[in-house]
């Protein structure tokens, strides 16, 4: 009971920590912004920020649900993207040598330099936007997808052979499983990145969306709103995260135990892992 | 031998060196079982000895030689004998039950039934309470019994032993020999097991073949001339250390010594 207890008071402090951590450093920035009389537009206090927030809270949301469209439509087609693109580049060479090259140069291709190529090409609508969110987070996606299926030991696979294992069974039960931990750690990301890129776009050739918000704000020198967007943008960012992770939790429960999936793979003597309380 | 379960004659495997020259890993080894026996091969860590079974397991093609089961030829074909390595290579997204009912479900049979079957099996396994708990939570020597109870229900006659009880500490693994034995007995099963242990391949063992390294060859064979119902004292007995000098004679100069009894 004692240890619960001692778990149940280190995972309260896990919480907190982060939490105090936070309230100090927005302490310390509304008094310092007092203190120095920081004009506005250059830089709000928290107060104000939340303040705006609440002011302007038809106009973000308004906004926001556009955004939001374009982050989770962007995400999805990366996703489908990205999934498409790893089984390609895993079961055939000649794609991976022929078309790995000129996925790693659409990555060097800067957001900022195509978006308008992509807003002549499509027109004003959400569609260069979906195409530049999906365009920034199917990346590390597909790197994370190829790995974790790349990943799986020799031995697992001669042992699936030696079962007579279908090229099909291979996948499902053995390869797709073992790839899941890769395959969340790049979904997180990916949650992150359709953020940015979803806000990039808009920044670049949009008529609304939060990004749009901004950028106009920052020109009218409107500064304690384009905060105020920048807090619930961080805020969404933050909940897609999450989510994914839950969905995480919920797929993997084998993986939430005692040790992680990495360490199972690279496996090490068995004796070496036993819980104690197993024995 | 006219009555073998499983033949392997004349094998000879090469494959290509880092740098161009052809490395012979397996040199003309031949040895056959009979049903119902138990066979180790011993040998030094690296002689090829997982490279041996991946041929009888016909995950490997060798150069020349010929592998029949009951008669009939199994050379690159795999699925004909059942395998287990010293990895248990349980999959740690199934529970214990999904785990050892791999080989039926991959075959296309019912999952309840199969599950149902190995339910009845749990306790004989010492895995009973354990069936809906993750690989993660077991310990090593739980982990290789869930890997031995798969190995039984993939319902193959001949079993591929390599190392099974290796990352194992001493005391668990010369319980889990016996168990092995009462286990071979129980199921009817045809056996052989790699190792590079003397005490566990005369313990187990009808016939010990004593491998060479780089290339593998069969040095010499140490017929176990003791009791088939064996317990954990024999190994404490003269005669069985009669055989063991013999097997360790073999490993050491690849002769044997004159007054070792029972070989052939």
């Amino acid at each position: 009971m004692a240890g619960r207890d001692r778990r149940r008071f280190s995972k309260a402090k896990d919480i907190a920590a982060p939490l105090v951590l936070m309230f100090a450093i927005l302490l310390s920035w509304e008094i310092l912004v007092r203190l120095l009389e920081v004009p506005k537009f250059v830089l709000p206090a928290p107060s104000e920020i939340v303040a705006e927030m609440f002011g302007s809270w038809a106009i973000i949301f308004g906004q926001l649900r556009v955004t939001l469209f374009e982050i989770l439509t962007g995400y999805f087609l990366a996703v489908v993207v990205g999934f498409l693109l790893s089984i390609l580049i895993v079961y055939s060479n000649s794609f991976r040598r022929g078309v790995l090259p000129l996925i790693v140069a659409s990555q060097t291709i800067p957001v900022i330099a195509i978006a308008p190529v992509l807003v002549i090409w499509f027109g004003y609508n959400y569609v260069p936007r979906i195409l530049i969110t999906a365009l920034v987070a199917f990346f590390p996606l597909t790197v994370s997808i190829v790995t974790g299926l790349q990943s799986l030991d020799k031995d697992f696979i001669n042992f699936f052979r030696s079962l007579n294992a279908s090229p099909l069974q291979l996948f499902l039960k053995l390869r797709f499983p073992a790839a899941l931990p890769n395959i969340f750690a790049g979904l997180k990301v990916a949650t992150t990145l359709a953020v940015v890129g979803a806000t990039i776009s808009e920044w670049v050739g949009a008529s609304a969306g939060l990004g749009y918000l901004m950028a106009q704000d920052t020109q009218q020198l409107n500064t304690a709103r384009v905060f105020a967007a920048l807090v619930v943008l961080v805020l969404c960012g933050m909940g897609f995260f999450g989510i994914v992770g839950l969905v995480e939790r919920l797929a993997m429960p084998w993986a939430h135990g005692r040790m992680s999936a990495v360490r199972y793979f690279s496996q090490r003597p068995a004796a070496e892992i036993v819980p104690k309380a197993a024995r | 031998m006219a009555d073998a379960r499983l033949e392997v004659s004349n094998l000879h495997f090469s494959y290509d060196g880092d740098d161009g020259p052809r490395v012979t890993a397996i040199e003309d080894v031949s040895f056959s079982l009979r049903r119902s026996e138990f066979v180790s091969i011993i040998g030094p860590s690296g002689c090829g000895k997982s490279t041996l079974f991946n041929i009888i397991g016909g995950l490997l093609t060798p150069d020349t030689g010929t592998v029949t089961l009951d008669g009939a030829d199994i050379v690159g074909r795999p699925g004909n004998v059942a395998y287990m390595m010293q990895r248990d290579l349980l999959l740690p997204w199934r529970s214990v039950l999904d785990n050892v009912i791999l080989a039926p479900e991959l075959a296309g049979q019912s999952r309840s039934q199969a599950r149902e079957k190995a339910r009845a099996l749990l306790r004989r396994f010492g895995l009973d309470g354990f069936e809906e708990s993750y690989p993660a939570a077991l310990s090593g020597g739980m982990r290789q019994r869930a890997a031995l109870l798969r190995t039984i229900l993939c319902e193959r006659s001949v079993i591929l032993l390599d190392e099974p009880f290796g990352a194992l500490d001493a005391l668990t693994r010369a319980a889990m020999s016996e168990w092995l034995l009462g286990i071979q007995h129980e199921f009817d099963r045809t056996m052989i097991l790699i190792t590079h242990d003397p005490d566990d391949a005369v313990y187990l063992s009808n016939r010990v073949y004593v491998a060479t390294a780089r290339p593998m060859r069969i040095g010499g064979v140490v017929d176990i001339q003791l009791p088939r119902d064996r317990h954990r004292d024999l190994t404490l007995t003269p005669a069985f250390a009669t055989h063991k000098k013999a097997v360790l004679a073999l490993l050491e100069n690849g002769d044997l010594p004159p007054e070792a009894g029972g070989l052939s």
